[in-house]
């Protein structure tokens, strides 16, 4: 229908493929949170922290730049497990802070006027919507985590001689599981308190009091219980504990308390307990329609 | 050749948050524009939200354009624009992006989508503000955006919910008469749930009025207005033998005294003879109303709960 005609005429033309709607989602989203400039500046500070960990590494395999800066490394700064494992626990919580600034806005711009409705009476199903707006958190968190992890693999494995990479070769492994399953938890936590709430300010503010204040209500459990079972609320701890164990880190050298650990099981159970519970609250709260009980 | 109904119930039941809402609905819609009439809490929304696969029928089901909506709602879908009764927007994306968007959403590729958007908002009348914010348009403005969004993807069904509401009478004229522009085509099927009564007359050919979650009247305005049925009030000063030779030519009469009668008059039968009956009787007619049977009439009875079909209906059950 052209313009200047102003009638009504159905569309015939050519579809794109069902699989690919999500992406529409996913695209739309991308461009909405980079036209905050605030959002795209913070995500360039997110690599600040790995171009450090470049140089660092370069500094490391550099005589003649040790010489200039009149340094010696010592064998207690190799690169090894742990630095990797401390370097991306820190890049996961510069993600966590990404994913905190754009999941309560993303998902609260559909709900605050019944936007979502008009999403679902399409051929677009609750699932890939939610995979949709996943994907854009999942993107964000690997940039900053997972995927600078193996480029900083890579890049050690070129500079170490060929021993070091054979041997931490399993790191490959624990960099990608470890940033997966960081976007997991993340991401379902995230979407799931911004779907309950519906409102940016409540759900950034319950999502920063899920990490941060829950940890002093754990601890303060543990006090006046006199128990170490607090912990399974305290979800930063909880990963961590999972974090060194992906890393194959000494427990006796994690910064994690050696003694009074939750045992690693209670820590998985933790993290699935998480993910199932905010799946489960998804599927009550992501409607088209809520009903009314009465 | 069967025409395949547009919208099929089967003893559709759909129940939430423990009560029934709509109640066994049976019924047949062919009409190029259908309206869902009935007061507010009849059912009428929760019919389109069911439509839409939004809520599970409790039993029976219900078809669009033959495929049932429990199986293959999604691909179904895909045919259907949908106009909600609230508010529905993304308040901080421009108009045109917005409609692109959801265009997008149902299948259109990134540059027809574009295209269709801004047809969409020409058409519509809010060329000139399409690159405002949503968030911005006055509640008019923004009912025409549902619309712009509804039609975009160029469905072969649009559900309108109140498409009139809370719109100034000119705003609403100019919906009514967008609605009747699009149902002009011929290309689509429009439904329309409103429960006002000129709006349904205006732009319907077949009209489902629902009353406490049932189907009180289903009645295809379309064959009522062919039918023209002619109502007649008539004041005449004595009855001699008029009611009677009115009953001869094949009229319906009734007279309720003093002069005052009703008839029917059928559709082979000109006005003109009622004149001349007069005239054979010496009766005077001293006062005449002529009116058809109207929306009005079929609704008020509807809700009067006379569970007989209305007549000219060609295909419901109840």
């Amino acid at each position: 229908m052209a313009v200047y005609k102003r009638t009504y005429k159905t569309y015939d033309g050519p579809l794109t493929p069902a699989w690919s709607r999500f992406g529409v989602v996913a695209r739309y989203s991308f461009s909405t949170l980079f036209k905050s400039r605030i959002f795209t500046i913070f995500t360039m500070l997110c690599f600040v922290p790995v171009f450090f960990a470049i140089a660092w590494m370069y500094v490391i395999h550099s005589p003649l730049v040790q010489q200039m800066l009149g340094v010696r490394m010592g064998s207690a700064l190799q690169i090894n497990n742990q630095w990797f494992s401390q370097l991306l626990w820190a890049q996961a919580w510069m993600g966590f802070m990404l994913a905190t600034a754009a999941t309560p806005g993303m998902v609260s711009r559909d709900f605050a006027n019944h936007a979502l409705q008009l999403y679902l009476c399409r051929p677009l199903s609750r699932l890939e919507y939610l995979v949709g707006k996943i994907s854009v958190i999942a993107v964000l968190l690997s940039a900053v985590t997972w995927i600078p992890g193996l480029l900083l693999f890579a890049l050690q494995a070129q500079l170490e001689s060929h021993g070091w990479a054979w041997d931490h070769l399993y790191l490959i492994g624990s960099i990608v599981l470890s940033g997966w399953l960081w976007i997991a938890v993340i991401s379902l936590l995230m979407l799931a308190l911004s779907v309950w709430v519906k409102w940016r300010i409540a759900a950034t503010g319950l999502i920063l009091g899920v990490f941060f204040l829950m940890p002093g209500f754990a601890e303060a459990f543990n006090a006046i219980l006199r128990t170490k079972w607090g912990r399974v609320f305290n979800l930063p701890y909880v990963l961590n504990l999972i974090w060194e164990q992906i890393y194959r880190v000494d427990p006796r050298f994690g910064h994690i308390n050696y003694i009074n650990r939750l045992p690693m099981w209670s820590a998985w159970a933790t993290v699935l307990t998480v993910c199932l519970i905010s799946a489960w609250l998804l599927n009550q709260k992501l409607k088209a329609r809520e009903v009314e009980r009465g | 050749m069967d025409v395949v109904p547009v919208v099929e119930l089967q003893n559709l039941e759909v129940k939430l948050g423990g009560r029934t809402i709509l109640d066994g609905l049976n019924g047949s819609l062919s009409g190029h524009c259908i309206g869902l009439l009935g007061p507010n809490g009849s059912g009428k929304s929760t019919l389109i939200n069911t439509l839409l696969g939004f809520y599970p029928p409790s039993s029976g089901t219900a078809h669009i354009f033959g495929e049932d909506i429990k199986g293959k709602i999604k691909q179904l879908r895909a045919l259907i624009g949908y106009m909600p009764e609230s508010d529905a927007f993304i308040a901080d994306m421009t108009g045109v992006r917005f409609v692109r968007y959801m265009a997008e959403l149902s299948g259109l590729p990134a540059r027809e989508a574009m295209e269709r958007a801004h047809e969409a908002f020409f058409y519509v009348g809010l060329g000139e503000a399409r690159y405002r914010k949503v968030g911005t348009y006055s509640l008019g403005m923004k009912q025409l955006v549902k619309l712009a969004q509804a039609l975009a993807h160029g469905p072969k069904l649009i559900l309108l919910d109140e498409p009139t509401n809370g719109l100034d009478p000119e705003a609403r004229q100019r919906m009514l008469q967008l609605v009747r522009d699009i149902r002009d085509t011929g290309k689509v099927h429009v439904v329309i749930s409103s429960h006002l009564l000129h709006d349904i007359e205006e732009c319907c050919d077949e009209v489902l009025i629902l009353n406490k979650g049932r189907i009180a009247a289903l009645c295809n305005l379309e064959e009522e207005r062919k039918a023209n049925l002619k109502f007649l009030e008539l004041e005449v000063n004595n009855e001699n033998g008029f009611v009677h030779a009115i009953h001869q030519l094949g009229c319906e009469c009734a007279s309720f005294g003093n002069g005052r009668l009703k008839i029917v008059l059928p559709e082979n039968i000109q006005l003109r003879r009622i004149y001349e009956l007069a005239a054979e009787h010496t009766v005077q007619i001293r006062r005449m109303n002529y009116r058809r049977d109207s929306l009005e009439d079929i609704f008020l009875k509807a809700m009067e709960g006379r569970q007989e079909m209305v007549k000219g209906s060609a295909n419901g059950r109840i």
